[in-house]
């Protein structure tokens, strides 16, 4: 399995260097000159120029992708634009604000579709699997801001239950914080989840094992419990795993909406103000993390179906 | 293990709504004097030498004082002494400061005096003319640099032997700035200058102790040692937290304004002791809704109004709904001098050498229409580059070429070779992608079609577009220009051609008969004799028609009802010592919902 492992770290480093080019490109040289965003409205050609010359903006291209690439490989992604604050200290920083919100809303997402899942697949073609399949349409057909909007102004101003935005950095106060805007992740996502899991789930009912299991006499609570959930679990476990990484890079909306300083208002900002580093780097880190949930899914799989070989 | 399960999601979402709820009681209304602002966007950082961001120039001048200040209720806006002890003494051509510090003004206490064991010292001569170096240090790239560089002498040596050296040498003399003594310094400038004064009250040249910026190095910007009226206890991008300095110098609200702020309540606590709250918390709240319903819930002392809540919030004759009314909100409005317009390049083969198209252009361009259209009819329809507020606008003056005349337009056009539009290919408006900007793109792009005029419009992400206008490449596109300080020559320098771009003179126009009359007005003193030159400049530019001006600018904003003497203020980022905060008005209105 360790061969496996390091022969997809390998197999990685080209898939980055594609994506680290590809940024590099899209923002060095398509974008425009990022100095006019600091220089202020008052600025000289020779302050402009002094400027450029500091952030290295006059050498090569070439140069300039090479010192790039130094940085993803020492993970010292410079100095933000906008802020002059280091990169690695902002993402530090956002880091605990953007999991406060992540990790409860993704537990929360996965127990709940799970079991909704299991629920609305035993009771597949009557009304608790209907009723469930048009819940999940529903959650998925609206837009996160029409529940964000609706939240804040019901939840948050109406009855007063959750703060209407805000973020104190203390424990556990900021829970309190996160709460609404936690539960409408979990409202967004739960949707997308059921129909995945149901659909995989549905699948695992209609292969051989399941005849077999009822032609010996086994109960539909046992069969789902011991088997069908065992074998369901391989499609759950791959949407899973593969975003668990991403939960660090946060959610733009939610977090920007409630003011959550977090890596998700971060980059949103970044790209409002063109502070490329931070774009570049939040795209780089983006992509390490998604190489790093393919990796682990594919290593898990091993786990929970031994029929699967890593080679 | 199902019902385990649900049973541990209920209790997951009780303690959720248990944390919300425990947060909601701790945000209740409060007793002390505690004032809850809001930015926009996130603060970057309190270095006063990057105040270009207004949020920043905010945040860092609540604590970093200047020498000079403007009086808080007085308009026009007049300078008053801050650090200073008085008006600067001025040499008789001009270019003199002698200016005298307060005495016993403290730094605030601070870990980074370790010569006094932290607590804070005096401020010093020494102080602001470190201060000054740091804005012009090249090394630094301050957003300021501008107020001294070609203004003070000696600054263009020091900056370039700065530039030249490893590390910036802060010992080594600028020849216009020096200590006289402890508490006197003198700037000597290069020429006389009639706006240079103002430029020392702009949040750039705020003091800084180098005791600070030396102990936290790169983190100096997360960090604020000054002498101003409040002191830091919390600071992230999005919150600042600040209480009353107690080391802070005794200084008073004032005890006289302008006609009408008796009545308004804003002298009421005259001869106070400043500052009038205890603290003052600063959220940003980037989205609308969250900092309305904030508002709403008494959680937020002031808003401004986006266009799109405008007509729910403020009546057709301009004034409050009766909803918000009865809860005890109150309106406040101001102009915020400050000029929208459409830049013409006159860099361009085409627009740039052909006057009869510009002036047709802006003849078809209707202001009034826009001003309903995207500004809820609240700007003020402009005539010329200075806003109404400022030395040198006239309010009888009628741009020949700024009415919407369409037969008059169609004659220019002719006259200009394009009869009808024919012969003239797509002119190119260059814009920004986002929506407000595109739809002010449509309306233009209409308008001009009106009389045969093509439009091609190019959309730009914002650093490709700043690209595009600082290399003169554009052709048509638009700009807003906010005043850095109350005078019209501000207004007046963004069409003298030394400052063509990458300067601020957008358009690039460049006129020497122009320029020669700038350079004049520049060096006299406040008057009718430059009041004359800025009204001469004014129709120089109508003439030429660089830009098709289409309005200034009316803030329009909404305050609590326990926040007292809140006068609004182009200038208003050190003024939160003056408001005073009323919790038992608060409590019984917009408090409760």
């Amino acid at each position: 399995m360790w061969v496996y492992v390091l022969r997809r770290v390998l197999s990685s480093i080209p898939t980055l260097f594609g994506v680290a080019l590809l940024v590099f490109i899209l923002f060095h040289v398509m974008g425009g000159d990022p100095v006019y965003q600091m220089v202020g409205k008052h600025a000289s050609a020779q302050q402009i120029a002094d400027l450029r010359h500091e952030y290295g903006l006059d050498q090569p291209k070439t140069t300039q992708f090479l010192r790039y690439l130094q940085q993803v490989v020492t993970f010292d992604f410079g100095r933000s634009y906008a802020t002059r604050q280091p990169i690695r200290q902002m993402i530090l920083n956002g880091i605990g604000p953007s999991l406060t919100l992540a990790i409860p809303a993704f537990i929360l997402t996965t127990v709940l579709s799970v079991l909704i899942s299991l629920v609305v697949v035993y009771f597949r073609g009557r009304w608790p699997d209907r009723l469930g399949v048009v819940l999940c349409v529903l959650g998925m057909s609206v837009p996160m801001l029409a529940y964000i909007l609706l939240g804040q102004y019901l939840f948050g101003y109406k009855l007063g239950w959750f703060p209407i935005s805000g973020f104190d950095a203390g424990w556990p106060q900021r829970l309190g914080y996160v709460a609404l805007p936690a539960l409408i992740w979990v409202a967004v996502a739960t949707g997308y989840d059921v129909r995945f899991y149901r659909t995989a789930l549905i699948e695992e009912l209609g292969n051989d094992y399941v005849r077999t299991a009822r032609a010996k006499g086994l109960g539909e609570p046992g069969i789902f419990l011991k088997h069908v959930l065992k074998n369901g679990m391989i499609p759950v476990l791959t949407n899973v795993v593969i975003q668990i990484p991403l939960l660090i890079l946060g959610s733009f909306l939610l977090e920007r909406f409630f003011g959550i300083p977090g890596l998700g208002s971060m980059m949103i900002d970044a790209l409002h103000g063109s502070d490329f580093p931070v774009i570049r780097t939040m795209t780089t880190l983006g992509a390490i993390l998604m190489i790093i949930g393919n990796l682990a899914t594919d290593v898990l799989y091993t786990v929970f179906d031994p029929r699967v070989r890593l080679s | 293990m199902v019902c385990g399960s649900i049973s541990l999601t209920r209790t997951v979402i009780g303690l959720l709504i248990a944390f919300s709820i425990q947060g909601c009681v701790k945000s209740a209304p409060e007793t002390a004097q505690v004032l809850h602002l809001a930015h926009p966007e996130k603060v970057k950082g309190l270095d006063p030498i990057y105040s270009d961001d207004i949020y920043v120039a905010d945040e860092a001048s609540r604590v970093y004082e200047t020498l000079f200040q403007y009086h808080y209720l007085k308009r026009p806006y007049t300078l008053i002494p801050n650090l200073a002890e008085a008006m600067p003494e001025i040499s008789k051509d001009g270019r003199i400061y002698t200016i005298r510090l307060k005495k016993a003004v403290l730094f605030q206490d601070d870990k980074c005096f370790k010569a006094t064991s932290r607590k804070g010292r005096e401020l010093t001569a020494d102080d602001v003319i470190y201060s000054l170096k740091r804005l012009v240090d090249p090394k630094l790239h301050s957003t300021g640099a501008w107020l001294l560089n070609g203004r003070v002498e000696g600054v263009s040596e020091w900056h370039q032997a700065a530039k030249d050296s490893e590390v910036t040498d802060y010992t080594k003399e600028i020849a216009g700035l020096k200590a006289l003594d402890r508490y006197t310094i003198q700037i000597r400038l290069l020429k006389r200058s009639a706006s240079f004064l103002y430029s020392l009250a702009m949040p750039f040249t705020g003091v800084v102790a180098p005791e600070a910026v030396a102990y936290y190095g790169k983190d100096f910007s997360n960090h604020a040692v000054g002498t101003g009226p409040f002191r830091l206890t919390e600071f992230s991008q999005n919150r600042q937290v600040w209480v009353r300095n107690p080391t802070f110098r005794t200084e008073k609200y004032p005890s006289e304004g302008e006609p009408g702020d008796r009545e308004a309540g804003l002298l009421q606590d005259a001869g106070k002791t400043l500052p009038l709250i205890d603290k003052l918390v600063v959220d940003v709240y980037e989205e609308w809704q969250p900092l309305w319903l904030n508002f709403l819930s008494g959680k937020l002392d002031r808003t401004f109004i986006p266009k799109d809540s405008f007509s729910q919030t403020i009546t057709a004759g301009k004034e409050l709904s009766p909803e918000l009314t009865a809860k005890g909100i109150r309106l406040h409005r101001f102009p915020l001098l400050d000029i929208v317009h459409l830049t013409l390049n006159m860099a361009d083969p085409l627009l740039g050498k052909n006057k009869y198209l510009r002036q047709a252009l802006s003849l078809a361009w209707d202001a009034d229409r826009y001003n309903s259209i995207f500004w809820n009819g609240r700007s003020i329809p402009a005539q010329g580059p200075i806003p109404p507020g400022l030395a040198g606008f006239d309010m009888e003056y009628r741009n020949p070429y700024r009415q919407f005349n369409i037969k008059k337009a169609k004659e220019l056009l002719a006259k200009a070779g394009f009869p009808e539009g024919n012969g003239l290919p797509p002119l190119i408006y260059n814009a920004t992608a986002d929506s407000s900007s595109r739809q002010a793109t449509e309306y233009t792009v209409q308008m001009f079609k009106q009389i045969g005029v093509k439009v091609k419009v190019e959309t730009y992400s914002w650093p490709e577009f700043q690209t595009l206008i600082r290399n003169r490449k554009g052709q048509i596109w638009s700009y807003a220009w906010n005043a850095d300080y109350p005078d019209s020559e501000n207004f007046l320098q963004l069409f003298y051609s030394k400052n063509a771009s990458p300067g601020p003179n957008d358009s690039n126009y460049s006129n020497p008969a122009y320029d020669d009359l700038y350079e004049r007005a520049i060096t006299l003193p406040a008057g009718p004799a430059r009041i004359a030159l800025y009204q001469q400049m004014v129709r120089m530019i109508a003439e030429d028609c660089p830009w098709i001006v289409q309005v200034h600018r009316m803030g329009f904003h909404l305050t609590s009802p326990g926040f007292g003497n809140y006068k609004p203020s182009a200038f208003y980022h050190a003024d939160a010592k003056y408001y005073r905060f009323d919790p038992a008005a608060q409590v019984g209105s917009a408090g409760k919902n």
